[in-house]
């Protein structure tokens, strides 16, 4: 068997973001992998320099479109902690809403594309179909079907009332049985787990060293939720279990994200049992923001969101820094792409569910 | 062979997609989309120009008054100019279809003029806007909102003092 080098990206057919990848292989299995990044730069980190601090709000909205809620939230958290605005509590409450329902998209569109990259063509739509539920939800409820446009400075720019709180829990109630049968489905059946367990593992000790968040970590044995350590919006009020795997590899992954997005239904149900009146925004005027900086984080479907906004005497912000969940994450491909088949690639990289447009701005 | 059940099930219901264009799209009541104006509602307060984050929503001042224009093409259907509107003037309607040829492009606007009017307290040349109803205590009555329209900055402050509210 000899040595070769070959290149998988930044356009290939089983990934889902440009991402180049030089992979050194001896007969099939990777030996040394190189990751070159780049190809998305928007350079948005500039061009939010030069809009004012609302225009923000949906600027932050379009960096990637499955994390479009965590972005503005984290934005926003930041921009209320240096104008000490308080958000009123319906709009805490809506914003959880907001961001587990994205999170129950999100999860169910990875799974969808590990079935995808397994060759399990069906199942793969079946998935997808059953995720195309909590796409109608976000339309009827929001307006569109991935930039929800949830949040703004000091709220929510979105109300529910008891009918549309009623569509949602039926539309929970309908989704229950099927994501249900979907994690029974990727714990028996054996072409996702032929293909799933004992690939791409990611031990403890590599977890922490690699510093990996989210589920990626969860899988790992690694227990840190945003949601739990560090709670915002309303997840101070809610019972939030995480869940945590051990085996760190990507059917582990898989179905950290199945269960959370199982547990994210029941959260959307904690949150329309206890949903208080009140106002969906601390003014209904533009708040001025006074000179200052602050940080604020959240749970993005992929992991821990920090934020990072400095203002000045300008409407617009002088700096925004964001550390996005895939930026840890993608240094763990490094660790385990090593000794992987050249066919597991793909699957191994998809389960870290890469977020290259919000990674490379 | 679990899958095989939920594969039976599926064929059974049929297609999920629709027959769109030949058949109708669902569309929801809340849907993002197509910005319409309400020339009358509009206030000239600016708010919808400071918060469209492509720049999609412009004024600019003509010798007929101030122009309002607004390019659907630029627009991301993000909903904060309806959301910061002190009035209904700006609605993001549930109308998505906005395909279109390339020789219609510049036709894919808004443009429409606040008119500039005398004053009918001192006679100055003002804008003919709806007045800001924000902190109005109690709410406009039509007729308030048309006798202001036609007045000057200073006499609507004037005629809200009479009213005995706090602007």
């Amino acid at each position: 068997m000899s040595n070769f080098t070959i290149p998988v990206g930044p356009l290939h057919v089983a990934l889902e973001e440009p991402m180049y990848f030089r992979i050194d292989v001896h007969g099939e299995t990777v030996n040394n992998v190189t990751i070159n990044a780049g190809h998305v730069h928007r350079g948005i980190e500039y061009l939010i320099t030069k809009r004012n601090v609302f225009q923000n709000v949906v600027l932050t909205e379009r960096i990637c479109s499955l994390c479009s809620n965590s972005h503005p939230q984290a934005y926003s958290m930041a921009i209320e902690q240096i104008a000490g605005i308080k958000v009123p509590p319906r709009a805490e409450y809506l914003r959880a809403i907001a961001d587990e329902i994205k999170r129950v998209a999100s999860h169910l569109f990875n799974v969808g594309v590990l079935a995808h990259l397994v060759g399990f063509e069906s199942l793969f739509m079946h998935v997808m179909e059953v995720r195309e539920r909590m796409q109608d939800v976000k339309e009827s409820i929001f307006g569109n079907r991935m930039d929800i446009g949830a949040n703004t400075i000091g709220g929510v720019r979105y109300d529910i009332d008891p009918e549309r709180i009623g569509y949602l829990r039926a539309q929970l109630d309908a989704l229950v049985p099927d994501v249900e049968e979907i994690i029974d489905l990727y714990h028996t059946d054996n072409s996702i787990l032929r293909r799933t367990r004992g690939i791409g593992v990611l031990s403890h000790a590599d977890a922490l060293d690699c510093g990996v968040v989210g589920p990626v970590a969860r899988a790992a044995g690694v227990n840190y939720d945003v949601r739990v350590k560090a709670p915002y919006a309303a997840y101070d009020r809610l019972e939030v279990p995480v869940h945590v795997l051990h085996d760190g590899d990507v059917w582990s992954r898989a179905m950290i994200r199945l269960m959370e997005a199982r547990t994210a239904i029941d959260l959307i149900r904690q949150c329309l049992d206890a949903l208080p009146d009140g106002p969906t925004v601390a003014t209904a005027e533009r708040p001025a923001i006074p000179p200052g900086e602050a940080i604020a984080k959240c749970e993005a479907p992929r992991g821990e969101l920090i934020y990072y906004v400095r203002m000045t005497d300008s409407p617009k912000p002088e700096r925004v820094k964001w550390r996005v969940p895939s930026f840890l994450n993608w240094d763990a491909l490094g660790i385990m792409l090593k000794q992987a088949k050249v066919s597991d690639i793909a699957i191994i990289v998809n389960s870290i569910d890469p977020c290259i447009s919000c990674t490379e701005r | 062979m679990n899958f095989l059940r939920i594969f039976a099930r599926n064929l059974l219901r049929g297609p999920s997609t629709v027959p769109f264009p030949f058949g109708p799209a669902w569309t929801p009541a809340r849907m993002r989309g197509r910005v319409q104006f309400k020339l009358s509602s509009c206030t000239g307060c600016r708010a919808c120009e400071q918060v469209c984050a492509p720049g999609a929503i412009r004024f600019d001042k003509t010798p007929e008054g101030l122009r309002f224009m607004m390019w659907h093409n630029t627009c991301v259907f993000c909903g904060m100019c309806e959301f910061y509107c002190p009035t209904d003037a700006i609605h993001q309607s549930d109308d998505w279809h906005m395909a279109h040829a390339v020789g219609e492009k510049y036709g894919m606007a808004i443009r429409e003029v606040i008119p500039y009017t005398a004053c009918t307290g001192c006679g100055m040349k003002t804008l003919a806007s709806a007045p800001n109803p924000i902190g109005v205590v109690p709410p406009f009555t039509p007729e308030e909102v048309e006798q202001q329209r036609n007045q000057c900055p200073a006499c609507r402050k004037k005629a809200l003092a009479e009213r005995g509210t706090p602007s």
